[in-house]
C-alpha cells in the first residue's frame, strides 16, 4: 500500500506545529476575505506572498492553498445572511441560502453549508491522492510534443467554460501569451516586447498580473456601485436540521461532490463553475424545481459540496502535471516560481514531503475550517460592518508592500498600477480577466515545449499528430471547438450561464 | 449618424479597436525577431503568429459590433486615486521609505471613495502603516526600506 504510506508521511508533515499553524493562518485569512466580498483568492493569495517568503516552501503552500479552500467556507457565509457573495463561487449559495435565512433558518443554511463543504472535501482529498500516483507516472512518459498539446487542450477548455462572448475569450487568451512573451527569450537570448526597459528583461511576473487584473482593478470597480449591506439576522439558533432536511440535502451533497470534483479537474474549472453547474442539476432533478429560489436546501447543499470539491481537485493538473488549469492555481505556480521548485510529475519524487503534506493539509484545513467557522460566525458578521472606504485603503497598502517585497523592486509596483488599468478596461469591455492569466502563464511553457517538438522531429510538425498521446489530446481539443461551433450547443452555453 | 455613433460606443466596437491595436503593436515590436532559425523555429515565428491570429480575431469583434451591448458608464475617480495612489508608492518606497510611502498611499487612495473624511483618514494612514512597519519590518523582517532619510535604512 504505497498510498497508505505516502499519505502517512504527508499527514506527518502537514501535522509539524509549523505548518499547522501556516496551514491555520491560510484558513482563516481565506474564511476573512471569503467573508469579505470585493477581495478575491487570488489578491490574497499575492497579498500573502511576502508572509511565506520566510518559510519553507511547504508551509508556504499549505498557507496558500488554505486560503483558496478557506474562502469557499468564508463566501457561503456572507451570501447566506447578507444575501451578497463574498466569493464568486458562493453566488449560487445566495439563490437559497439566503431564502433560508430569511425564513429563520440561517443557522440550518449554515451549517448545511459547513458539512456538505467539509464532506466534499474529505471526498476530494481522497482523490486527489488517489489520482495523482498514476498520472503522475502518465506525466512523466510526456514528451514536449504532449505537453504542447495538453496546453492547448487546456486553453480551449478555458475558452469553452469561460462565461460570456467566446470571440473575445479567445482574444484575452491571445493578449495573455503576447505578455507572456516579454521577456529574454531563453533559446535565441534575444529580448522581445522589452520597450527597452532593462527592468522587463526578465519578464513580467505572475504576481504583478494577478495583484493587477484581480486585486486592484476589483476595488476600483467595487468603489463605483455602493451597496448597502443589510444583516438578516445577528443572532443564530438551530444549528441542526430535521430529518426531512437530511433526506434532501444529502443526495445533494453526493451529486455535488461527484461534479465538482470531475469539472475541478478540467482546465478553466475549478470552484465557480462547479458549483453553478451543481445547482442547475439540483433544480433539474428536482421533484419540484419551484422550490428553487424560495430557500430549498439542496440548493444550498448542493453547489457549496461542489465548489469546495472543485476547489481541491484542481489542485490535481498542477501537481501531477505542473500545469495550471485556473487563474488561482496559476498563482501557485508563481509561488512555486519564488520558492524555486518547478511545478509538474517530478515534484512528487524529488520533493514528497511537499507534495503528500499539501495533500494532506487540504484534510486537515478542512477539519479546522467547519470546527471554526461556526463559532466565528460571530466575528465574522462584524467585519462586514466595517465600511469600505476603511476597507480598500489597507488592502492597498497591504497589496504594494506585498508586491514590492516579492522582488524588492518599486518597478513591479508600478506595474501593478498599469495590470490594474488593464483590469478595469477588461471588465468594461465585459472581458474576463482569467483566460488572460492563463494564456499568460502557459504561454512560455508552450512555447519551450512547441519549439523543443519542432527541434527533436527536425521542423516536422506532424509529430504533434503521430505521437498517440499528443494525438489524443489535440483530438479532444479539436472535439471542444466543433461541439462550441454548434449552435445548438452554443445556446445550451449560455443558457447554462445565465440560470445560474 | 445616430446609428454610426450608437455603434462606436459599444462595447465589441471598442474591445475590437482595442485587439487591432495590440495585435498591430505586437507584430511591430516583433518586426525584426527572426521568425525562424537553425534547426527550428527562431524567437518572431510565435509573437508575429500571434499578433495576426489577434488581429483577425478584433476584426471579427468589429463586424460583430451592431449587436453588442452599450459601453457602461464609469468614472474617473475611482481608477485616478487607486492607480495614482500605487503610483506614488512606488515611487517614494525607495527615497522615502515605507514610513512616508505608507500614509501616502493612504491619503491618496481615500480620496478614491466620495465618502473621504480628511482626519480620519490621515490617522487611519498613519495607523495603517505602523501596523505593516510592525509586521513586515520587525516582526518578519522584510528589506523594506524604513525611513532611510532619519535612519538610514
Amino acid at each position: 500500500m504505497e498510498l497508505l504510506s505516502n499519505l502517512a508521511l504527508g499527514f506527518a508533515t502537514a501535522l509539524s506545529p509549523m505548518n499547522l499553524f501556516l496551514g491555520f493562518v491560510g484558513c482563516l485569512v481565506g474564511t476573512l476575505i471569503g467573508v469579505l466580498p470585493g477581495v478575491g483568492p487570488i489578491a490574497t493569495i499575492a497579498m500573502l506572498m511576502p508572509l511565506t517568503l520566510k518559510v519553507d516552501p511547504t508551509g508556504a503552500l499549505i498557507m496558500l492553498a488554505g486560503i483558496y479552500y478557506g474562502a469557499q467556507y468564508g463566501g457561503s457565509t456572507t451570501a447566506i445572511l447578507v444575501n451578497m457573495p463574498g466569493e464568486s463561487s458562493s453566488v449560487v449559495t445566495c439563490l437559497d441560502g439566503y431564502q433560508m435565512a430569511r425564513r429563520g433558518q440561517a443557522g440550518t443554511a449554515l451549517a448545511t453549508a459547513a458539512l456538505a463543504s467539509f464532506f466534499a472535501g474529505t471526498c476530494a482529498t481522497v482523490l486527489v491522492a488517489a489520482v495523482s500516483l498514476p498520472l503522475s507516472s502518465l506525466a512523466l512518459k510526456f514528451g514536449p510534443a504532449e505537453y504542447f498539446s495538453l496546453m492547448v487542450l487546456g486553453l480551449i477548455g478555458a475558452v469553452v467554460l469561460a462565461h460570456g462572448s467566446l470571440l473575445k475569450a479567445i482574444a484575452m487568451i491571445l493578449v495573455g501569451l503576447l505578455l507572456g512573451i516579454v521577456g529574454t527569450d531563453v533559446n535565441s537570448g534575444v529580448a522581445r516586447f522589452d520597450f527597452g526597459i532593462p527592468e522587463l528583461s526578465d519578464g513580467i511576473g505572475v504576481v504583478v498580473v494577478a495583484m493587477g487584473m484581480f486585486g486592484f482593478s476589483e476595488i476600483i470597480l467595487n468603489l463605483e456601485s455602493t451597496e448597502r449591506r443589510e444583516l438578516i439576522t445577528t443572532r443564530l439558533k438551530g444549528l441542526w436540521f430535521t430529518r426531512e432536511q437530511f433526506r434532501r440535502a444529502a443526495p445533494a451533497v453526493l451529486r455535488g461532490t461527484a461534479l465538482g470534483s470531475v469539472l475541478g479537474v478540467l482546465p478553466g474549472g475549478g470552484a465557480m463553475l462547479s458549483s453553478f453547474a451543481s445547482y442547475s442539476v439540483e433544480k433539474k432533478l428536482s421533484r419540484d424545481p419551484s422550490q428553487f429560489g424560495k430557500g430549498a436546501i439542496e440548493g444550498v447543499a448542493g453547489p457549496e459540496a461542489a465548489n469546495n470539491a472543485g476547489a481541491q481537485t484542481s489542485f490535481i493538473p498542477l501537481l501531477t502535471l505542473g500545469i495550471p488549469e485556473n487563474a488561482v492555481m496559476a498563482m501557485m505556480v508563481g509561488a512555486m516560481t519564488i520558492h524555486n521548485i518547478q511545478p509538474g510529475p517530478q515534484v512528487m519524487t524529488s520533493n514528497p514531503g511537499l507534495f503528500w503534506g499539501l495533500i494532506a493539509s487540504m484534510w486537515v484545513g478542512n477539519l479546522m475550517l467547519v470546527v471554526l467557522n461556526l463559532p466565528l460566525i460571530g466575528i465574522w458578521i462584524k467585519l462586514l460592518t466595517v465600511p469600505y472606504r476603511l476597507l480598500y485603503p489597507a488592502i492597498l497598502l497591504f497589496c504594494a508592500i506585498g508586491v514590492y517585497t516579492v522582488n524588492n523592486t518599486s518597478f513591479d509596483v508600478m506595474q501593478t498600477a498599469f495590470f490594474g488599468l488593464l483590469g478595469v478596461l477588461v471588465a468594461k469591455l465585459e472581458c474576463e480577466p482569467a483566460p488572460l492569466l492563463l494564456g499568460f502563464v502557459l504561454g512560455p511553457m508552450m512555447e519551450e515545449n512547441l519549439r523543443r517538438a519542432l527541434l527533436l522531429s527536425r521542423g516536422d510538425p506532424t509529430v504533434f499528430a503521430t505521437r498517440p498521446i499528443s494525438a489524443g489530446l489535440l483530438a479532444a481539443a479539436i472535439l471542444l471547438v466543433l461541439i462550441i461551433a454548434l449552435p445548438n450547443m452554443r445556446k445550451r452555453r449560455e443558457e447554462a450561464f445565465q440560470e445560474a | 449618424m445616430a446609428d454610426m455613433q450608437g455603434r462606436i460606443l459599444r462595447q465589441d466596437f471598442l474591445g475590437g479597436l482595442a485587439v487591432i491595436g495590440v495585435a498591430a503593436l505586437a507584430y511591430w515590436l516583433a518586426r525584426k525577431l527572426p521568425a525562424s532559425a537553425a534547426g527550428g523555429m527562431g524567437p518572431g515565428a510565435l509573437p508575429k503568429g500571434l499578433a495576426v491570429l489577434l488581429g483577425g480575431l478584433g476584426i471579427l469583434l468589429l463586424l460583430n459590433a451592431f449587436k453588442g451591448e452599450r459601453l457602461a458608464r464609469w468614472s474617473v475617480r475611482g481608477p485616478l486615486f487607486v492607480l495614482g495612489a500605487l503610483l506614488l508608492f512606488g515611487l517614494t518606497v525607495r527615497p522615502l521609505g515605507l514610513a512616508l510611502a505608507g500614509p501616502i498611499l493612504i491619503a491618496a487612495a481615500g480620496f478614491a471613495s466620495s465618502e473621504v473624511r480628511w482626519r480620519e483618514t490621515l490617522i487611519y494612514g498613519l495607523v495603517m502603516t505602523a501596523f505593516c512597519v510592525g509586521l513586515f519590518k520587525f516582526a518578519l523582517g522584510l528589506p523594506i526600506p524604513l525611513a532611510p532619510w532619519l535612519l538610514g535604512y
